[in-house]
């Protein structure tokens, strides 16, 4: 029997839109960086490129994560906590070699999975927003940091922690590495593996996720564990970077995670979106950033300009996709 | 008695107020019991003397709220109102009267930006709100990045005030409160708050002026931060880009403490006043106990989670 | 001659690349109830929204009791006395009933402040008029679906109507409900209301209305008294062209083979009390009965959403001893739900996405999903099952209702081996795919598929079933055959009332 509906948009015209929606972020990162060269003839020598990616990489862990927790439905604004927490963390050992490393990675995995088990289980189980419940896991650990350490932390850490931020490995910063490693393996399960789908099915419709068989309360509880997770090795990094501890390591990390990730196209609405487009989104966010020093702004010229960067792309997406 | 049983699971609401009112005695009772110079005159004094800010913010987002959206720039908001404040009244200290109509005029125009940009760009009040609060105090810290400015002695008397004990700012606090509660209860733009934030669509269908609304609430939002700022102004003497950055998320607990949740609708702001009682309270008694202020913060935390547990459970019976 | 409460000439409506009104005349008499009907997508909603302030027209004219107008809010219209009720009903389900209906009308004091003793007064008075018993303080969102209907259609006595417009009012209701519906409808006719009625329900036009229209791709396609169409012609008109047979014929002998689903004495909550029937390969087995009667509360409880308190259910002499969606999907058991929005589909994912939902361990390889392999099942289901769509990437939002629905179709025929359950399957779906629909079902119950089909429209419910069991108040009240059916014997049965010390101690238990 024909068709008797009413005609349908045509798939190109979809296509085109997705596709206009991944590479519209790539012109605009290409034109910012042509503009950052014209302007600044410092911007594309070298020791500043890697210096702007040296910086964007802990804060690409994070957003790998925060993805995760936005795609179904949620947002976590513990990470920054989290990121703080685990480098007070790091310096419980009072370790002053390197040998002690491993272990500090691996009590930072597991202190994060705890606290995004504690997250999710709080969204998916009790109910309580995903807003509220990482805003109280953020006050939380704030309060346990700050309680462990008397407020001045002291900062004893392995000499090894520098090579997070200024190694390399066959000249490629190693912090980069592990970004890539980590993109892509979380893309990987995002965008290939069967937990992926069902973490799309729940951020599309938790309801019908559930009548197809997928258990949304479970889905929930890992992509936040997935979240701490990444922020907790994120936070390792950011301290490499940092060289020293402070109660503050990361701070502002959990609204520029969620920042960067809108401007990369994914949704607050949950069940759309694409890790490595919300890379792009990162590397814009901390182009402009870089940027505005370069062009001798003062650095409050950052948060204006972010402001308006976060509110313009959202309302972008918006309307590419309405 | 069946039909009070029915008007109280009507109105679930009253219960989510008696648990907190439940919580309040008993912090008073403990209160009295672990330190002798808790129940006093004095202290109450301080107390209300603390929690008119808050009180102040946390009115002003459960407008919002209630509308189902949420305001993030209240904090970078109050701490630009007194930067503007108390510069303005260190050039002019005999121009207070119109230093104080014009910050409010400015905080209400920046809240109704808010609203304004929610419904013509069709984005998320979260991210409007966090986007504007990032503008506000990135241009606020550009203008100066330190304290500074001044009030004239009158302003800094009436922020110390007493009447018959008790701290006129205090006084002022409930009266606001007590108004805004007549006009949410039984005023038809007030009502409408409630039919917009249940259900928008609906509002649109029954032809109200939801976007009138909508800007209406973030603007009475952005009033209620610049009077904040100014009882801040008044008390602490100057302007301070900063001091607002914790008063955005402080400025949520009261109001999901009362009742009022997230998904709008549901709620009032007599919660929002119990809840700032009950927060500001609670760390005022941590305080007497010399309990660390980084416990409080852990306490902070498991009092949302505990009373949005709550509210959310009853929800579902 | 009269004049008309409203009379719309030659209105166009044009949209880049769409034109869903295309000059059409349309005019309402003062008591007159006059039908609507149309496919999905002939331009109904679009008609409706022009004579209510939603839309604007690019062309044409309108005339609102003789005088010419063109509105330019709903609330404008509201204003001069149109009522437009629509099918997603503007209701506020935290509040109560007689704020609800006093939305923007509320009863004010001397010194300007809302009453809220006048505001339940007016409220009941209102409802009183409409002859309906329901609390004034009561929240939306604790009413029975038809009483919120009753809601919205107060809200319409609050100001004075003049034209009523009711879009698919009976989509969710049945029965003696629409009985009730109808009565009101009849009685504001009296009064000399203009009534705009849509449904895709032809039985009622043939009862409730006076005239009718028929809109077919943008067109008036044929109007005039009802009695002067029947209801073949008025299909035809909609359709464009014959359906010849709108009902597949049955299955000549009755299905064999051991049950495939067996319930017994089920009990769940206070909807489900005591139901017990069974289900063989091939047949298609009908569930009638008011909304309420428990009929969507049994399917949750067999597809292991809804808890079990008592009972037992058998899937092929099994018992399953884990009641969630995945067993019953692992089962060969689907499950296509009455809300396809909220719970059927992804709206946001591809079409693939959406067939695939209940079967991803089909298509998953070492952990990851086989894209090439998901791709080719889904363009075999969008084949199968004719859906309109260019590919298999097509995000299932941008489908039209008809199509979604196939969708969904396509999803479940290949999980549901053995059983499929379908709750209201033509909801919001025109003529011409409900035909579609049919021949469907009746295929997959040629497969050996045993369908358990639930649905408010008799003539469905008739047409398709081979066995109908009729379920009033959490019962089973009887089965009559297909073949010999009529709608007389199925309603009732269905508000047959149970004897009095059944039903005291059902309502006992409700107040408990």
């Amino acid at each position: 029997m024909a068709p008797l509906e009413t005609p349908l948009p045509r798939s190109r015209g979809v296509s085109v839109a997705s596709i206009f929606e991944r590479y519209g972020l790539i012109v605009f990162l290409v034109a910012l960086l042509l503009v950052a060269a014209v302007l600044s003839p410092t911007f594309l020598r070298p020791a500043n490129l890697v210096n702007v990616l040296t910086i964007a990489a802990p804060l690409g862990m994070v957003v790998v994560g925060q993805i995760f927790v936005i795609l179904v439905r949620g947002l976590d604004l513990s990470v920054a906590s989290l990121m703080a927490t685990v480098a007070v963390l790091a310096t419980a050992f009072k370790a002053t070699t390197n040998d002690a490393i491993p272990m500090i990675f691996a009590a930072a995995i597991a202190f994060s999975a705890v606290v995004g088990l504690v997250n999710g289980w709080l969204v998916a189980k009790r109910d309580v927003s995903p807003f509220l419940a990482t805003l109280a896991m953020m006050i939380i650990l704030q309060g346990v940091r700050f309680a462990y350490t008397g407020g001045a932390p002291i900062s004893t850490l392995p000499p090894g922690m520098g090579f997070l931020a200024s190694g390399r490995i066959l000249g490629i910063p190693v912090n980069l590495i592990t970004l890539a490693l980590l993109a892509i393996v979380f893309g990987i399960v995002l965008h290939r593996s069967r937990l992926g789908r069902e973490i799309f099915m729940v951020g599309s419709n938790p309801k019908a996720a559930f009548l197809n068989g997928v258990a949304p309360d479970r889905v929930i509880i890992l992509c936040h564990v997935i979240c701490s997770v990444c922020a907790g090795i994120g936070g390792l990094f950011l301290l490499g970077y940092v060289g020293t501890v402070s109660n503050w390591v990361g701070q502002g990390y959990e609204l520029d995670s969620i920042v960067a990730a809108v401007m990369g196209g994914v949704a607050l609405t949950g069940g759309r979106g694409n890790i490595f487009v919300a890379l792009l989104g990162v590397a814009v966010l901390v182009v402009i950033n870089n940027l505005v020093l370069l062009l001798g702004f003062p650095i409050e010229m950052q948060l204006i300009i972010k402001g308006i960067i976060i509110i313009g792309a959202a309302a972008f997406y918006r309307t590419r996709l309405a | 008695m069946s039909a009070v049983v029915a008007e109280f699971r009507r109105n679930r609401l009253s219960l989510s107020y008696v648990i907190v009112v439940a919580l309040l005695i008993l912090l008073v009772a403990a209160g009295g019991f672990l330190s002798d110079r808790f129940l006093t005159w004095r202290n109450f004094g301080n107390l209300f003397q603390q929690l008119v800010v808050l009180g102040m913010v946390s009115l002003g987002q459960t407008f919002v709220v209630l509308l189902g959206g949420i305001d993030l720039a209240v904090g970078s908001l109050v701490g630009a109102s007194t930067v503007f404040i108390a510069h303005f009244l260190e050039w002019r200290p005999d121009l207070l009267w119109l230093a104080l109509p014009l910050a409010l005029i400015a905080a209400t125009a920046i809240g109704a930006l808010n609203g304004l940009l929610t419904i013509v760009l069709r984005v998320h009040p979260l991210i409007v709100t966090l986007g504007m609060s990032s503008i506000i105090f990135g241009a606020t810290l550009m203008y100066d990045k330190e304290p500074g400015g001044s009030v004239p002695r009158g302003l800094a008397d009436f922020s110390y005030a007493n009447l018959w004990g008790i701290p006129v700012t205090a006084i002022v606090l409930v009266a606001i409160f007590a108004l805004a509660g007549l006009w949410l209860q039984r005023s038809r733009s007030g009502r409408s708050i409630y039919f917009v934030g249940g259900d928008r669509e609906a509002a649109r269908l029954n032809g109200l002026p939801v976007n009138r609304i909508v800007v209406m609430a973030y603007a009475l939002s952005g009033l209620c931060a610049g009077l904040a700022a100014i009882f801040l102004t008044a008390r602490t003497g100057v302007g301070d880009p900063r001091i607002g950055t914790a008063l955005t998320l402080q400025s949520i607990t009261p109001v999901v403490v009362g009742g009022t949740i997230l998904a709008g609708g549901r709620g009032g702001v007599l919660g929002t006043l119990l809840g700032v009682l009950l927060v500001t309270m609670l760390n005022n008694l941590l305080n007497f106990l010399n309990v660390s202020s980084y416990y409080q913060w852990v306490i902070q935390g498991l009092i949302i989670i505990v009373a949005v547990s709550i509210h959310t459970t009853r929800r579902r019976q | 001659m009269v004049t008309p409460v409203i009379e719309l000439s030659r209105i166009e409506k044009e949209y880049p690349g769409v034109k869903p009104l295309d000059r059409v005349d349309f005019a309402v008499r003062p008591g007159e109830i006059h039908a609507l009907l149309g496919e999905n997508g002939a331009g109904k909603s679009t008609l409706i929204r022009v004579m209510g302030g939603a839309i604007r027209p690019n062309g044409g004219s309108m005339t609102y009791l003789g005088k010419p107008v063109s509105w330019q809010s709903p609330k404008q219209a509201r204003a001069a006395g149109i009522h437009v009720i629509h099918q997603e009903l503007a209701l506020f389900s935290e509040l109560s009933v007689a704020e609800n209906i006093l939305v923007d009308a509320q009863p004010r004091n001397a010194l300007g402040l809302i009453s809220g003793r006048a505001r339940h007064a007016r409220a009941a008075e209102i409802l009183a008029q409409l002859g309906v018993k329901i609390s004034t303080h009561a929240k939306i969102d604790e009413l029975p679906l038809a009483d919120q209907q009753m809601v919205e259609i107060a809200k319409a006595l609050v100001g004075e109507v003049r034209l009523l417009v009711l879009d698919e009012p009976t989509a969710v209701i049945s029965g003696r409900e629409v009985d009730l519906l109808f009565d009101n409808m009849r009685r504001l006719k009296r009064e000399g209301v203009g009534i705009v009625y849509v449904s895709h329900r032809l039985e009622e036009i043939f009862e409730i209305a006076d005239r009718v229209t028929i809109l077919k791709d943008g067109q008036v396609a044929g109007t005039g008294p009802v009695g002067d169409l029947t209801r073949d012609e008025m299909i035809t008109k909609m359709v464009g062209r014959r359906l010849e047979q709108i009902y597949p014929a049955r299955r000549k002998a009755p299905a064999g083979g051991p049950d495939i689903l067996k319930i017994s004495n089920l009990r769940a909550g206070h909807r489900v009390r005591d139901v017990s029937f069974a289900i063989r390969p091939g047949e298609v087995v009908g569930i009638a009965g008011m909304v309420g009667s428990g009929r969507t509360e049994v399917a949750e409880v067999i597809f292991g959403t809804r808890d079990l308190d008592g009972g037992t259910i058998e899937f092929d002499g099994t018992r399953l001893d884990r009641r969630m969606p995945r067993e019953a999907i692992r089962n060969g058991v689907g499950f296509l739900t009455e809300n396809r929005k909220d719970e059927g589909l992804f709206l946001g994912l591809p079409i693939s996405a959406n067939v695939m939902a209940p079967d991803l361990a089909g298509v998953t390889r070492r952990g990851l999903i086989d894209r090439r392999g998901e791709r080719e099942i889904a363009l075999e289901q969008i084949r199968n099952f004719a859906v309109a769509a260019p590919s298999p990437e097509v995000k299932v939002g941008n489908l039209s209702g008809g199509n979604q629905q196939k969708v969904l179709f396509g999803r479940w025929s290949r999980i549901a081996r053995k059983l499929l359950i379908l709750d209201e399957p033509t909801r919001g779906v025109d003529i011409g795919a409900k035909v579609e629909i049919y021949r469907i079902v009746r295929n997959l119950a040629e497969q050996g598929v045993g369908i358990l089909m639930i649905s408010s429209e008799l003539p469905e419910i008739i047409g398709l079933s081979d066995r109908i069991f009729v379920m009033s108040q959490g019962h089973v009240a009887g089965e009559i055959d297909g073949a010999s059916a009529t709608e007389e014997a199925i309603m009732d049965l269905a508000v047959r009332s149970l004897d009095r010390r059944e039903s005291t101690a059902a309502r006992l238990e409700q107040v408990a």
